[in-house]
């Protein structure tokens, strides 16, 4: 049996060594996508081989699993372009590193963690445009979960834990930490956007799980709070915007909160909330996927009601497109909907006020993303639009996304190693106050 | 066990035969999809008969003790409700099937429309046989999703307002539904129906919603899911998405009226021993089904269009079932659900010609009033006013007075014979309003009117009951639950009875050419009452207005934060 360590760096080597001989096609766009797509490819094998190896929990597996996933299909579904180059470079380095960062132990995790922010820093400095300037919130959100990172490195607890948990809410996003999440979604260039929204909430979790027992009570009951007004505020957020990336940025924020809820009440994760975790971020990756096919048809930041009517033309996009769009709503059968319920059932719930505000988040989610569909697909024609469907690597990508997020929903759960019985599975046998 | 499965199934394979080929052979496919559905209901008809003779049917593809299996509990439980419900879809199905293949031929949207029903039919009996709370809601909410696309049409922005309208209203009461569930485990460990009942009814749970207000768990988990029920049934105040959708195909309104619709009724007999636990729940689903049905009747006798008529008729209808659950009348509101089903089925259908022809025909329908016979007839209103007030009156004094049948003691009893007698006069009342003519021939259609209703509503009461609740003792409960305080039961029965009543000799003066004096007051509240329940109660405007305000509300408070945020 191979050293955990040294399968950790083997898995990682695949898409960091892929990533350091993309120079080599550097001029040929085309052979550096495919390129980044079999790396991809090549890290899921090299994963699934060294499965028993690595030293992670079985929840983690599955999001080790995933990350080289979402890699190939973010790569798949961008055009061939010389200007998004880079962004399939990074794709593959910070596959490589989310790969140390789950696998690894914690110093060397931590560091890479540090690389991984500093690079994004550098990315949103870099890249802006008039329609998306540059976010000094963003950035600076960034540069608070370096800080933080590093006191986790070099304080002791409570210190270092309360450090972790500002980090973890940086990068599985919460109110009023969030301003990294949302600037990286909207700001950073072509596949990175539709990887980070796994990436980072996925090292936020890992993170989390190793901190939450050390994570003083206190702090515990103010992500409580936090994790419900974080919850109303993407909703409403969402609900105001008419920029489809600033809408899939906020509704998935809305839901992490959900997330953020459930872990700060029952002080740990459960394989559910990871199921939620993974198909939610998996779903908003695909939805940002499909706004890259009408951003690759009809320009960057086009109105949504300006290209209406779709669904003639556009077939394979629509019924991808609408698929997703009930995952994001947390319709069955897919495995946000599959993740949410296990969340509901198996955590007690003592406040009637925080089941309303999520019945109510979940609730909007069905209005923003329903308005949002209806606008693009539906409608009218326009004779002066070239509608043109979707080309193989588009539906490839879609479709992988797609495919998995159902497999979340309707795999048996033990699969994820959802066995343990609930908290809460007998009846209860007096009187229950609601109230809190 | 395979023939339980194969029911749903075959209705599946109906919707992938229409949907799955080239277009050159659609039409070929509709017509071989109809073999399925009619074998699915040949299939429900001998699982009736099996379920009757033998026993419910349970399949199970998961483990009841196992967390693993909470998300996904598929399975099937088919007793005589279910056998009942999957017959009437089923058969419904076939004949709307049958129907919309030639009337859907060479429509645009043929094959979107077919494949829909079919799959939707598939949705409805996956939902009235699923073997717990989980799997109903979760076909629970792919029907709303299936009622969005059945009630929208891309290219027409006025049916993509309803169909919105439609999907966002469902969802609310999915929410509501959804809390239910949550609480329901919380509270009690198990989704599984009879243990579910069994727990609530042995262990009863107070919740403190509040310092000071407190609450059976059954009435809030009861509570919770009937606002799921209202959403479906169209219960005010979620009606609205009803007449929003009226501009699907006619077919799809068909199966909508009889079949989808009928959820709501569904669930709550379903859930019957649950909600016979909460009284206050049953008078909530009272007080919310009277309204739903006088309301529902109002506006239906306002408007001019035969669809929308048609489909506040189908609210007014359903506000009448539910009021029939909040009653403790569970098999009536059943027995209610399947009449109005095969009703309306067969005049949506039959609507939809008329509409064809109205198209073709712009002189058509024909309307000339002097052709109507205007003589008054004393033959037809005597014979009117016997079976409506005396023979009721004659039979409920010999049986209480003479035969000293204790009728009025139980409040179960005068709702059935109230609702026999609402029923016939209703009936003979629409007949004599037909046909005014001085006719023996409908004279005795009114007698025959009369007895069949009578007949029917004795069906009802005794082998309906007793098939779908063969224990007597349990019916009896449902009804003690839902028993009223005795002044308000009794004062609401005479003020219907009178308003029946006033309601016949206003149309007989009227019929006898000599008006009937009234306050002028009451006059302007009447012109007032129709151009309100003309227009809908203005409930669409006062959606719009409360949806600009949310709007705005969201578009400060974006404003205010954008600057930190983005």
């Amino acid at each position: 049996m191979m050293d955990g360590a040294i399968a950790s760096w083997l898995l990682a080597g695949v898409p960091l060594l892929g990533a350091a001989l993309s120079f080599a096609v550097w001029s040929r766009p085309d052979y550096l996508r495919n390129w980044s797509v079999v790396l991809s490819i090549l890290s899921l094998a090299a994963a699934a081989g060294m499965s028993g190896s690595l030293a992670t929990s079985s929840e983690n597996l599955l999001l080790v699993y995933l990350l080289p996933i979402a890699a190939c299909a973010a790569v798949l579904g961008q055009p061939v372009h010389k200007n998004l180059r880079l962004s399939w470079t990074m794709t593959l380095l910070f596959l490589g590193l989310g790969f140390v960062i789950l696998t690894n132990q914690r110093i060397v995790g931590q560091v890479c963690l540090l690389v991984l922010l500093s690079s994004l820093i550098v990315l949103l400095y870099r890249h802006h445009t008039p329609l998306w300037p540059i976010s000094w919130f963003g950035i600076g959100a960034y540069a608070l979960a370096v800080g933080c990172v590093t006191i986790s490195l070099v304080a002791a607890p409570p210190l270092s834990s309360i450090a972790s948990l500002l980090a973890c809410a940086i990068l599985l996003p919460l109110v009023p930490f969030h301003s990294g999440y949302i600037t990286s979604i909207t700001r950073l260039p072509g596949s990175l956007p539709s990887f980070i929204v796994l990436l980072l909430p996925a090292i936020g979790i890992h993170i989390l799980a190793t901190t939450i027992s050390t994570v003083p009570d206190v702090a515990m009951s103010t992500m409580t709070v936090l994790a419900l007004v974080s919850a109303l505020y993407g909703s409403i957020k969402a609900l105001a915007q008419s920029r489809v990336r600033l809408l899939l940025a906020y509704g998935s924020l809305s839901f992490f909160s959900i997330f953020w809820w459930f872990v700060s009440i029952s002080h740990r994760i459960t394989p559910q909330a990871v199921v939620f975790l993974a198909a939610l971020s998996l779903v908003t990756s695909g939805l940002l996927m499909s706004w890259q096919v009408v951003r690759t048809r009809y320009g960057d930041d086009v109105d949504p009601q300006a290209i209406s009517g779709l669904v003639r033309r556009m077939p394979h996009f629509t019924v991808l497109f609408s698929l997703l769009a009930l995952a994001a709503m947390g319709l069955p059968p897919f495995g946000v909907f599959t993740g949410f319920i296990g969340m509901l059932l198996t955590t007690a719930l003592t406040s009637s006020v925080a089941l309303l505000v999520i019945m109510i988040v979940w609730l909007a989610a069905s209005w923003y993303i329903l308005d949002m569909v209806q606008q693009l697909l539906f409608g009218r024609e326009r004779s002066d639009l070239r509608y043109e469907d979707l080309r193989r690597s588009e539906l490839a990508s879609l479709l992988i996304v797609l495919l998995i997020v159902i497999a979340l929903g309707i795999a048996p759960s033990n699969l994820f190693g959802i066995t343990e019985p609930p908290s809460n599975a007998q009846a209860v046998k007096e009187s229950v106050s609601w109230n809190r | 066990m395979s023939l339980a499965l194969a029911v749903p199934l075959l209705l599946l394979i109906a919707s992938c035969l229409v949907v799955i080929g080239p277009d050159r052979t659609l039409h070929t496919r509709t017509k071989l999809a109809a073999y399925p559905v009619g074998a699915a209901f040949v299939c429900a008809m001998v699982i009736l008969w099996l379920v009757a003779t033998e026993g419910p049917i349970t399949v199970r593809f998961y483990d009841p003790a196992s967390i693993a299996s909470l998300a996904f509990p598929i399975g099937l439980y088919i007793d005589r409700l279910s056998a009942v419900m999957m017959t009437l879809i089923t058969g419904v199905s076939t004949v709307i099937y049958c129907y919309s293949i030639g009337y859907m031929y060479q429509d645009r949207h043929v094959r979107r429309y077919l494949a829909l029903i079919c799959f939707t039919d598939f949705v409805l009996l996956c939902m009235v046989s699923s073997a717990n709370l989980m799997m109903l809601f979760l076909f629970w909410q792919v029907l709303s999703y299936l009622l969005y696309l059945l009630a929208h049409n891309h290219a027409h922005p006025a049916t993509l307002r309803g169909a919105f309208k439609t999907f966002t209203l469902l969802r609310v009461a999915d929410a509501a539904f959804l809390a239910g569930i949550v609480l329901a485990y919380q509270l009690y460990g198990t989704l599984e129906f009879q243990d579910l009942f069994a727990r609530t009814a042995g262990n009863p749970i107070t919740l403190s919603l509040w310092p000071g207000l407190e609450i059976s768990a059954a009435t809030a988990i009861t509570s919770l899911l009937f606002i799921g029920a209202m959403g479906k049934s169209a219960q005010f105040p979620l009606h609205l998405w009803l007449p929003g959708s009226l501009f699907a195909p006619t077919p799809v309104h068909a199966l909508l009226h009889a079949g989808i619709i009928n959820a709501g009724g569904f669930l709550i007999n379903r859930l019957a021993p649950l909600f016979g636990l909460s009284s206050t729940t049953l008078h909530i689903a009272f007080v919310v089904g009277t309204l739903t049905a006088i309301l529902g009747a109002s506006m239906m006798l306002a408007q001019n269009d035969i669809k929308k008529t048609l489909g506040f008729s189908t609210i007014g209808q359903m506000g009448y079932m539910i009021m029939e659950c909040g009653l403790g009348a569970f098999s009536l509101a059943v027995f209610h659900l399947i009449a109005h089903g095969l009703f309306k089925a067969t005049v949506f259908l039959n609507c939809g010609n008329v509409i064809h022809k109205a198209r073709q025909e712009p002189a058509f329908p024909h309307t000339d009033p002097h052709a109507e016979e205007q003589e008054f007839s004393r033959l037809t209103w005597f014979t009117g006013f016997t079976t409506t007030l005396f023979i009721p009156l004659l039979i409920l004094l010999v049986t209480h007075g003479a035969l000293h049948i204790p009728l009025l003691e139980s409040q179960g009893t005068v709702i059935f014979l109230f609702f026999i007698w609402i029923t016939s006069s209703q009936a003979i009342l629409t007949l004599t309003r037909l046909r005014a003519v001085a006719s023996w021939k409908v004279s005795s259609a009114m007698l025959l009117t009369l007895l069949f209703v009578m007949f029917v509503y004795l069906f009802a009461v005794e082998s309906f009951t007793a098939f779908l609740y063969p224990n007597s003792q349990e019916v009896a409960s449902y009804f003690k639950a839902g028993d009223l305080p005795d002044w308000l039961f009794d004062l609401m029965i005479i003020v219907a009875t009178l308003t029946t009543i006033a309601g016949w000799f206003y149309l007989y003066m009227r019929a006898l050419g000599r008006s009937v004096w009234m306050p002028s007051w009451v006059e302007s509240v009447r012109t007032r009452l129709y151009v309100l329940f003309m227009n809908r109660l203005y409930a669409d405007e006062i959606y719009q207005k409360l949806g600009g305000v949310v709007v705005r509300f969201l578009d400060r408070f974006d404003k205010s934060v954008r600057g930190w945020s983005q």
